[in-house]
């Protein structure tokens, strides 16, 4: 049982697995290997995104931006591979960096100019969507936006494994390929989640959230975990750009617009709070699947995509309420603790 | 030089932003004479008038500290609402009240769930916009329906009274009341002591929950509002209208105004200008063709500009 406790997002875990039992009888379809393989290429990309909007988050931010990041990135693969034809393993790192200097600036002017990160992200979300149009290969050269992508680099990122192939399971169950932007998502998970938990580094995040002036009387220099916080959001939607872009064979101007809501909800439900100083890097992915296999189930159920609109605005609400309810039992805890019962 | 310093620093927040406006005005009408002439400065107060009503009664919001992201939805909700109750038959008055306080009801949950609950604002609004937006094309489609031999419905939107549109005398009427209520009334005053000090507040024996409840109401009959105007002006209505970046245009004329988004500090008046100054711009823009690129990264650093002058402004005053 302490082993079990020792889990985080518990509760969210057994709320995905019940909630894949039920769709598993009631919505035709939904536990088969290629609907699986949906879900799984379908929200990598938005759980990628989770994982980086949950640094902001935790240090008490948002980054509302991220939208247009995955715009802007994807638009420089599309320009440096179809206008200047650079082989794809020059153009993907290039679009990685950019991204990544894109969350730093949103973190500079958090910091340097004292900016709301509602505000500023606000702001450099239309900022970046600008530029996103004045660098758009598609309207300076009109031919090309109807060819697609070859570039073996980037294709090959939309790729497939055979996994239950491989390891002979296949012959007793029908399993799904895995499609290599999920194991994209475990890697940058896994990562992440190290980095939060064993480096200075990644502490520092918390730690800052959790209490900005004591971070700071402690020794930590906030100013740069914040910038830190913007820049790994950034490179995250670097990343979704480029899964983005392997999956379409192209880029558009109007790519990820809206894209940081769901990101934003993904997180929360996942168990980052608004509070600041909360979270690991696992349940934004769970988050992000969760509203994955609702959104499909409903689907393959044949609920109206309308219903499905006011039931994730509803689920959205409950997980706050439930964060909230929490972190007031948490606040309980930490007083019967301090009152020596 | 000190004292001189100083003074900048002090005036800097009053002035600047009908500074800018004088600037930017100046400017476009050196490269354009037309600009200046009444009709298009008529033309621009009637292109601001459906966020100008959004933006004053969004302030309040955002001077509790909160915020309303479900603006666009409620627009699009009341506009469907008013043509469902003409359609099968009620009078104006009766379509256009409904319409509103429709809004009221739907700014209510935010609020009740925002102030009684307590849960982050961003987070709640974001909620009941896809609840709304979701429940509104479960009624009405996703289609366009025409409003068709409404007279009186269509005066709203497209009438005139005295050469002025009437969607213009009515951000007039809404800025007015606000204004009065701000600097008046025992409400305006514990909206920002709210957004202030919720807890002092609060211990001072204000009903600080209700006060932050009917902010979100208010915000929501303006949306309301301004989607009635909307749906008169292009004789249409539809689920889909408002759709995702009104809300965010409303914000930020808002807090161009010089409301903080931390709560406290905000006027209706100041509001107003932050609109005048994106309507003059957008207005500016089209005139001299810009292309939309240069639009939205000057709109964007206009934003980084102005609030961080006036952060540098107010940092050093204290």
């Amino acid at each position: 049982m302490s082993l079990l406790r020792r889990i985080p997002n518990l509760e969210l875990l057994a709320f995905f697995v019940v909630l894949s039992v039920f769709f598993c009888f009631y919505a035709p379809h939904f536990n088969t290997a290629s609907n699986v393989e949906n879900l799984l290429s379908g929200y990598a990309f938005i759980a990628i995104l989770a994982i980086g909007q949950s640094y902001p988050i935790m240090v008490r931010g948002i980054d509302l931006s991220i939208g247009s990041i995955v715009a802007l990135g994807a638009m420089i693969i599309f320009d440096l591979v179809m206008i200047w034809e650079v082989p794809g393993y020059l153009a993907m790192p290039l679009a990685l960096c950019v991204a990544l200097a894109a969350g730093a600036v949103n973190g500079a002017l958090i910091v340097y100019c004292r900016l709301q990160p509602f505000v500023a992200t606000l702001a450099s979300m239309a900022a970046y969507r600008g530029l996103v149009y004045a660098i758009s290969g598609r309207q300076l050269f009109p031919e090309l936006a109807t060819k697609p992508i070859r570039d073996p680099w980037i294709t090959g990122i939309e790729e497939y494994y055979d996994i239950g192939g491989a390891t002979g399971l296949d012959q007793v169950v029908n399993l799904p390929w895995i499609p290599l932007s999920f194991l994209i998502l475990i890697a940058v998970m896994v990562t992440s989640q190290v980095m939060l938990s064993h480096t200075n580094f990644g502490k520092n995040f918390k730690i800052t959230g959790g209490n900005p002036e004591a971070a700071r009387l402690a020794g930590i220099n906030t100013k740069r975990t914040i910038i830190s916080a913007y820049a790994i959001s950034g490179f995250c939607a670097g990343l979704a750009a480029i899964i983005l872009v392997a999956r379409l064979t192209t880029a558009t101007e109007a790519l990820g617009n809206g894209m940081e809501l769901t990101a934003i909800a993904a997180a929360v439900i996942g168990g980052i709070s608004l509070q600041g100083g909360l979270g690991n890097s696992i349940g934004p992915v769970v988050g992000a699947f969760l509203l994955g296999i609702i959104l499909i189930g409903l689907t393959l159920m044949g609920v109206s995509q309308f219903v499905q609109q006011i039931l994730s605005g509803a689920i959205l609400v409950g997980a706050v309420t439930y964060d909230l309810y929490m972190s007031k039992t948490r606040a309980r805890r930490a007083r019967a603790l301090q009152s020596g019962v | 030089m000190q004292t001189n310093q100083i003074d900048i620093k002090a005036l800097l927040p009053v002035y600047a932003l009908p500074g800018a406006i004088a600037v930017i005005v100046m400017l476009f009408t050196a490269f354009d004479p037309v600009f200046v002439t009444p009709s298009n400065l008529l033309a621009i107060i009637h292109q601001i008038s459906i966020t100008g009503i959004m933006a004053v009664c969004m302030t309040f919001v955002i001077m509790t500290g909160g915020i309303d992201l479900s603006v666009g939805t409620v627009l699009a909700m009341s506009g469907l609402i008013s043509y469902f109750m003409l359609l099968a038959g009620f009078p104006l008055p009766l379509a256009i009240t409904v319409g509103i306080l429709a809004g009221a009801c739907t700014g209510c949950f935010t609020g009740y769930l925002v102030a009684y609950i307590g849960l982050p604002a961003m987070i709640v609004s974001l909620g009941s916009l896809s609840i709304i937006r979701g429940s509104a094309l479960l009624a009405g489609g996703p289609d366009l329906h025409q409003i068709q031999n409404q007279p009186g419905f269509e005066f709203i939107g497209n009438g005139f009274i005295a050469g002025v549109p009437l969607s213009v005398w009515l951000f007039v009427l809404v800025t007015a009341i606000l204004v009065f209520v701000q600097r008046k009334t025992v409400f305006g005053l514990l909206v920002s002591n709210v957004g202030d000090n919720e807890r002092a507040a609060f211990l001072s024996g204000r009903a600080t929950r209700r006060i932050k409840m009917a902010t979100y109401a208010i915000c929501g009959m303006g949306a309301a509002l301004a989607g009635i105007i909307q749906a008169s002006q292009v004789h249409t209505a539809s689920a889909t209208f408002g759709e995702f970046g009104t809300e965010l245009d409303v914000i930020a004329a808002v807090v161009l105004g010089g409301t903080s988004m931390m709560g406290g500090k905000g006027s209706i008046l100041r509001t107003v200008m932050g609109v005048l100054f994106l309507g003059v711009l957008n207005n500016g823009f089209n005139i001299l063709d810009v292309p939309i690129e240069a639009q939205l990264m000057v709109k964007g650093a206009i934003i980084v500009v102005s609030l961080s002058l006036t952060e540098w402004a107010n940092a050093k005053a204290v």
